[in-house]
């Protein structure tokens, strides 16, 4: 269980501040939406380490985060576009995901197998550049595969895409976050996504979030 | 499109009307020079400059964009500086710090000889080097903000890090930097003689002069500097083919991503060997020419209509390099084909391979062809040449930014059927502003400037602080010249420091 | 605003460039180089001398050197604006004589204190200097007195010169060697070789070199230290006396052709060559005035060592110059 206790943020310059209260299940997709500008990127900083809070809490099944750094963190993050470094092949973007000095054959298995169960075996050679807005998600989420981070946080992950290939991810989301287990939260301002795979819903409002 | 052939034009203009005062002249027996080997030991030594210069440059911003620490901004300012501050004070800083007579041999008693090809190629570097470090340092500061946070979620390593995140950003602009880099080393004269140690060491440009001023040989004269602009042609069109991948663009925000402990060592090594590098010969000038000797230039009414002589051709000259730099770059980004953009690109660098010395007779006979009172024109002039001068820096910097908006949001752009002042205020400007403002930078201190190009329009009152300069200089007058020289570096480092923050603003209010 | 900013320069700059004179009064135009006419150089003070008596306003025309002047001169042709140049030297004259663009000066100058004597019907000198090895007496207590005793120095003492192709004085050392020496002049080149520290584009990197310290000579004139004397109270300075005799620069005025004030011209020439106008020139151009100006000339300057003369015909330079140059750049290559 992620949980968030009055997790408190005030950009510096700015009159009000944030204070975030929220608890995530495992295997479950946790949605937030809220207007542009209403603080749903500071959330994400805030549990991904980027930010530090002025006050409050942020555990994982009772474990303190706050003092870990951004990469130390059991966060994996998901951006709307540009999750791959597209001059790299999709097969390397994947094993970035992998601990560093993990051996060849080791990880050419990982990557392999991690790319099949997102749907793309075919894809590997191919420099990101080349992928499509469907394609890089599905890569970067295998990435994710690899990273074995139980927190999986997404911000706006299908606004680039058509209809079509977004409902394809976003059950590929759903899906993963079941067999893995993963505690997914999902920042979007789109109703129907959320409505289709999320369990909990909360909204930001005021600097706060409230569950709806 | 237009701009560009019109530079092409001009060109071609300065060089017929060369030839054809030629062609009416008795004229001359050609000059006895040997051709190949100045261009192949000139080609050395600018290659070599421009190779040092992109490696330390590269070394110095990724160090200034890793680190933070009280002054940051002035040390950026003051390398920034160095590429607009005349060489010939930035060779004498050098020996001041490194000289015979300079600091390192009176504290350790060590003479490092500076006279040679490394004395050239040292001045060289800190005056391309450090331009280029901040060049480069506004590419990696412009680095999507999600972009660092994915990578620093991945743990990426230090090396990882430059190579997957920054070498994207920079590489971009480094064939465009590194032309310019090139052509201004090929075409350095004053500086390699200094520190040339001799005849061994020359510049086509040095033949050129002598063609023009000694010779009075102009067809000898146009035809070297054809050779000169053909071998730079070269150059800038191999710069051109060098495929840039449009970078990625976004919000940036203030770096809170830091290295490990022996990268930071590192990167604050690099930033103390630089900053002493690049930062003790410009000291050197600062503390030559702010001393007792000041208050008898300030005194001089000359001196102040030298300064505002030069703030105003600085200032029109700024605007204009922004608005020419602004619409050849976008121009360029929104062509297709890559022989389109380098025609839109290469005449704007091409001005810089013409040598200054053909230049201005060029000006000049234009101008009386012309009909125009060559004293009237001069501050035309001025401004104009001091714009194609500062054109060529405003392309290179502000075309990759331009070039991934256009092909990261393109689409955008048309689906949502943006007018085009409506695009470029909304959508471009406040993702280039930071850009924009080191370009303005850049070129208001270029245009404090440099008058050579109407070194015989005949314009007594119209006198700029580097031509006071080097008037001092040539009157025995060395305290006035180190004065004006520290005046010129304080005005640029104030530039430099200012004008990028102004236009900072300027974006974010407007977005 | 924006197209508006060049339109605001020019018509400041318009405005500044007006002469102060109506219509009426006559204009005598001057082209000279820029430092001649620098605020602290003679031009000013000539200018206002000459328009007290002469009922005309002088206008000083710069070019950056005075190689350029003479070369605006013959880019312009019959249709210059000039009525007379000033600052051309006996190494460029010859040259400037043969465009066929100028008159000859018709004057008497019979008051000359040249070293050798004035022939010369179309040119009228106003000053002179010698060209001169300048040294450090505190650093060098023995100063060479020959070429060949410099070239027998160490190599680690340092001169610097002039490139000839891109300065006066770097070409009147060309001619100074040969005329010193002769055919034997490619051979005084290569002993210069490892004495040379660096070969400057103008004399005033040269110089500014060897005020840093980095070289023990520098090629200037026997009158540079008499600035330093005068106008700084620096006394360390001196011009070492080379005992094959040295070369002299003489500057030289002359009129065009083209003039329509062919006497107003001629009168500005006879100033310049009085005594009035010759007290102007040794604090401000720091050359010898060419008649005697008695009291006026500062005690420095007559204590300035007077060197022997070395005479180069100038049809000699005329013909030959270049091949000097050449032979000489290819001895230190």
């Amino acid at each position: 269980m992620l949980v968030l206790d009055q997790l408190a943020y005030r950009h510096p310059g700015q009159p009000t501040g944030y204070a975030f209260s929220l608890e995530a299940a495992p295997g479950e997709i946790t949605a937030v939406s809220g207007a542009s500008g209403s603080g749903k990127s500071t959330l994400l900083d805030l549990i991904a380490g980027f930010l530090a809070p002025s006050s409050g809490s942020l555990t994982l099944d009772g474990r303190d985060l706050l003092p870990l750094q951004p990469e130390e963190r059991p966060v994996s993050i998901l951006f709307q576009a540009d999750a791959l470094f597209e001059h790299l092949s999709a097969a390397s973007n994947v094993a970035l995901g992998l601990p560093r000095g993990t051996d060849k054959a080791e990880k050419d298995a990982a990557v392999t197998s991690a790319l099949a169960e997102v749907g793309l075996p075919e894809v590997g050679r191919q420099r990101g550049d080349t992928l499509s807005g469907g394609q890089k998600q599905r890569v970067a989420l295998a990435r994710t595969l690899l990273r074995k981070r139980p927190v999986l946080l997404l911000d706006e992950p299908f606004s680039a895409l058509d209809d079509a290939t977004r409902a394809a991810v976003r059950d590929l989301v759903l899906t993963l976050t079941k067999r893995e287990g993963w505690i997914t939260l999902l920042v979007s301002h789109h109703v129907d996504d959320i409505d289709a795979v999320a369990t909990r819903q909360y909204r930001i409002a005021e600097g706060r979030l409230l569950l709806s | 499109m237009v701009i560009g052939a019109a530079v092409a034009l001009l060109i071609v203009l300065v060089l017929w009307s060369i030839t054809a005062t030629a062609a009416t002249d008795p004229g001359t027996s050609p000059s006895r020079i040997d051709l190949p080997w100045l261009v192949l030991t000139t080609t050395i030594q600018a290659g070599l400059t421009m190779v040092l210069s992109l490696l330390v440059g590269t070394a110095l911003a990724w160090a200034l964009n890793r680190l933070r620490f009280p002054g940051r901004e002035l040390i950026v300012g003051l390398f920034a500086s160095a590429i607009v501050t005349p060489g010939i004070i930035i060779a004498f800083g050098l020996l001041a710090v490194w000289g015979r007579a300079g600091w390192v041999a009176e504290f350790t008693g060590v003479r490092i000889p500076i006279f040679g090809l490394g004395g050239i190629l040292f001045a060289h570097v800190i005056l391309d080097a450090s331009f280029a470090a901040r060049i480069l340092l506004a590419r990696l500061e412009s680095v999507p903000d999600f972009r660092l946070k994915t990578g620093q979620s991945l743990g990426l390593s230090a090396i990882q890090r430059f190579a997957l995140i920054d070498w994207p950003a920079i590489r971009p602009t480094l064939p465009g930097l590194g032309a310019i880099i090139f052509l201004l080393a090929f075409t350095s004269f004053p500086v390699v003689l200094l520190l040339g140690g001799g005849p061994a060491n020359q510049t086509l440009e040095v033949a050129i002069y002598s063609a023009v001023r000694l010779d009075f040989d102009l067809r000898g004269a146009v035809n070297l500097a054809l050779v000169q602009i053909a071998i730079c042609a070269g150059i800038i069109l191999l710069a051109s083919a060098a495929a840039p991948i449009p970078a990625n663009l976004g919000r940036s925000a203030p770096q809170r991503w830091r290295d490990g402990a022996w990268v930071q060592a590192l990167q604050e090594a690099v930033l103390v060997i630089g900053v002493l590098g690049f930062g003790l010969p410009l000291l050197a000038i600062l503390i030559d020419g702010l001393g007792p000797g000041l208050g008898s230039l300030l005194a001089q009414p000359g001196f102040w209509r030298s300064l505002w002589t030069s703030l105003a051709i600085a200032a029109a000259s700024a605007v204009l390099t922004l608005l020419i730099g602004l619409t050849l770059a976008a121009a360029r980004a929104a062509s297709p084909g890559r022989l389109v953009k380098t025609g839109i690109g290469a005449p704007a660098y091409a001005y810089l391979a013409v040598p200054t010395v053909v230049l201005s007779l060029g000006f000049f006979l234009l101008a009386r062809n012309a009909g125009i009172d060559p004293e009237l024109a001069a501050p035309f002039v001025v401004v104009l040449a001091n714009t194609l001068l500062a054109l060529p820096y405003a392309v290179s910097t502000l075309a990759p930014p331009l070039e991934a908006i256009a092909t990261r949001r393109g689409k955008l752009i048309r689906a949502l059927d943006l007018s085009g002042t409506q695009q470029f205020r909304s959508v471009e400007w406040p993702l280039i502003a930071g850009d924009a403002g080191v370009v303005t930078a850049l070129a208001f201190c270029f245009s404090l400037g440099d008058l050579g190009v109407i070194a015989l329009f005949g314009t007594q009152d119209f006198a700029t602080l580097p031509l006071l300069m080097s008037r001092a200089l040539g009157a025995y007058r060395s305290n006035d010249a180190a004065g004006i020289a520290a005046i010129m570096l304080l005005l640029t480092l104030a530039a430099f420091v200012l004008i990028p923050k102004l236009f900072q603003r300027l974006g974010h209010a407007r977005a | 605003m924006v197209k508006l900013l060049p339109v605001a320069l020019a018509a400041f700059f318009g405005l500044a460039a007006l002469p102060a004179g109506a219509e009426e009064v006559p204009i005598l135009r001057i082209y000279t180089y820029d430092s001649f006419a620098a605020e602290w150089g003679p031009g000013p003070g000539l200018k206002a001398g000459f328009e007290a008596t002469c009922g005309c306003v002088v206008e000083l025309t710069t070019a950056d050197d005075a190689i350029a002047v003479l070369r605006k001169v013959q880019l312009e042709g019959a249709t210059t604006k000039a009525d007379l140049i000033v600052g051309l030297d006996t190494a460029t004259s010859a040259e400037a004589r043969a465009t066929g663009l100028f008159a000859p000066h018709g004057l008497t100058l019979d008051k000359l204190t040249l070293p050798e004597a004035w022939t010369d019907p179309d040119f009228v000198p106003f000053d002179y200097g010698y060209f001169a090895y300048v040294y450090d007496k505190e650093k060098m207590p023995n100063p060479p007195k020959s070429f060949e005793e410099l070239i027998a120095l160490t190599d680690d003492i340092k001169i610097v010169i002039q490139d000839p192709r891109s300065s006066t004085p770097g070409l009147g050392n060309v001619f100074w060697v040969q005329a010193a020496y002769g055919e034997r002049a490619p051979e005084i080149w290569a002993g210069l070789k490892p004495h040379i520290l660096t070969m400057t584009k103008g004399w005033s990197e040269a110089y500014n070199l060897f005020l840093a310290g980095e070289a023990d000579m520098v090629l200037s004139y026997t009158t540079s230290p008499t600035y330093h004397q005068v106008a700084e109270g620096v006394d360390k300075y001196a011009a070492a006396i080379f005992t094959e005799g040295h070369v002299a620069q003489t500057e030289v005025a002359g009129v065009l052709k083209s003039s329509e004030k062919q006497e107003l011209a001629q009168k500005f020439l006879a100033y310049l060559t009085s005594v009035e106008g010759q007290k102007l020139i040794p604090t401000t151009n720091w050359m010898f005035p060419v008649v005697d100006i008695g009291a006026d000339l500062p005690a420095a300057f007559g204590e300035a060592p007077t060197p022997k003369l070395l005479e180069i015909d100038a049809a000699d330079i005329a013909a030959n110059s270049r091949a000097w140059v050449d032979a000489a750049l290819a001895a230190i290559q």
